[in-house]
């Protein structure tokens, strides 16, 4: 079960991971730079999807803090229960 | 002048009462200019620089009003990463994270969807419809109300944290988007969905207003560039007049509600909705 658990947080955290430089993707990077599978790639705009990018950010924060607090002592203790 | 100062006035002060009393701001300053004939319209960029002062004023008099609240709903977040968990006794980190759990569904779909759903429903017509719908959605949550006490004695931000679900914090803070659409009201979402989830009037009221403060806030701080850019040419003195009359009207609104909401309920602004909502559907028909 515990395993199981770690699997869950490290794939949380990769998550994260994944999310936070996806953000920088698009705070960086213009619409038409883009990866094609990336949502919000128009083909020759110059458009920066901040918005796009605050959300990927906002996400990444908060599955960052599930992962912090599922992987503190509190759930360790509820974990051996 | 885009929009002059007489109606900075006007829409500041409605702006502060119709965002945090249950009906819908948005659709107010749709249906309001269009039935004054005045010449303003909700996507041109000069109106939503105007918004961003009155909003970011709003935003502001809700956190003062609440400081005390925050302070320790601050802390309270503070203590739970520092401790990596919240503790079963500590009701202001839960009630933090039960704000933070809210706010995330409700700031993404705004994010990614606040322009097109404003493009498609900002239509005077439309606002006055789903202002009647805001009714009848207010009235509904009155009927459908699991009990709670009137008036319970103790602190109302542990009654909240105890009594509020980490689902329930998601189904309120996801009902909140629904302000997207011009008509409908973020704070009878919010108030609405707590007195679904158990709160009482008065504890729904003040977890809809901790819920809006974040959220308002930060979509005033998103845009205020705007306000400093070009879109803001001509319209930054009104700006801080109507903030100014927003603060005032914001503040007066929240207490008013504060006190209001201890002995009395929703019915009367779910009325309110229907029948402005009515006349105004008739008035631009005819009009």
């Amino acid at each position: 079960m515990l395993s199981n658990t770690r699997v869950l947080n490290a794939l949380t955290a990769l998550a994260a991971l994944a999310l936070v430089v996806l953000a920088v993707v698009y705070f960086a990077e213009p619409a038409s730079s883009l990866p094609s599978w990336v949502p919000g790639h128009e083909t020759g705009s110059a458009h920066h999807h901040v918005k796009h990018g605050i959300a990927a950010a906002v996400v990444a924060l908060g599955l960052g803090v599930l992962v912090w607090f599922r992987t503190g002592p509190q759930a360790h203790e509820v974990a051996g229960r | 002048m885009k929009i002059d100062y007489f109606q900075s006035i006007v829409l500041g002060t409605l702006q502060g009462v119709s965002e945090l009393f249950p009906i819908s701001s948005l659709g107010h300053s749709v249906v309001l200019p269009h039935m004054l004939g005045w010449d303003i319209h909700q996507n041109d960029e000069y109106f939503l620089s105007f918004l961003v002062a009155t909003h970011l004023a709003t935003a502001l008099v809700l956190f003062g009003f609440f400081w005390n609240d925050w302070m320790r709903i601050l802390a309270g977040l503070g203590r739970s990463l520092r401790h990596r968990g919240i503790a079963p006794d500590d009701a202001d980190a839960k009630l933090g994270w039960l704000l933070v759990v809210g706010t995330i569904p409700a700031g993404l779909i705004g994010l990614l969807l606040e322009h097109s759903l404003r493009n498609l429903f900002a239509s005077p017509r439309s606002a006055a419809f789903f202002l009647m719908v805001n009714g009848v959605l207010l009235l509904g949550a009155e009927r459908l109300r699991r009990r709670a006490p009137a008036h319970a004695d103790g602190d109302p931000d542990t009654r909240i944290a105890t009594e509020l679900t980490w689902r329930s914090a998601i189904l309120v803070g996801t009902a909140q988007a629904l302000a997207l659409i011009p008509g409908i009201s973020r704070s009878g979402a919010a108030m609405g969905g707590g007195l679904r989830a158990g709160l009482s009037h008065e504890d729904a009221a003040r977890y809809a207003f901790l819920l809006a403060t974040p959220i308002i806030g930060a979509a005033a701080l998103l845009k205020l560039p705007d306000l400093f850019g070009s879109a803001g040419d001509g319209v930054r003195g009104p700006a801080l007049v109507g903030a100014l009359f927003s603060a005032v009207s914001a503040y007066l609104a929240v207490r008013f509600l504060m006190r209001y909401l201890r002995t009395h309920t929703f019915t009367p602004f779910g009325v309110y909705c229907l029948v402005a909502g009515g006349i105004a559907t008739v008035a631009i028909a005819v009009g």
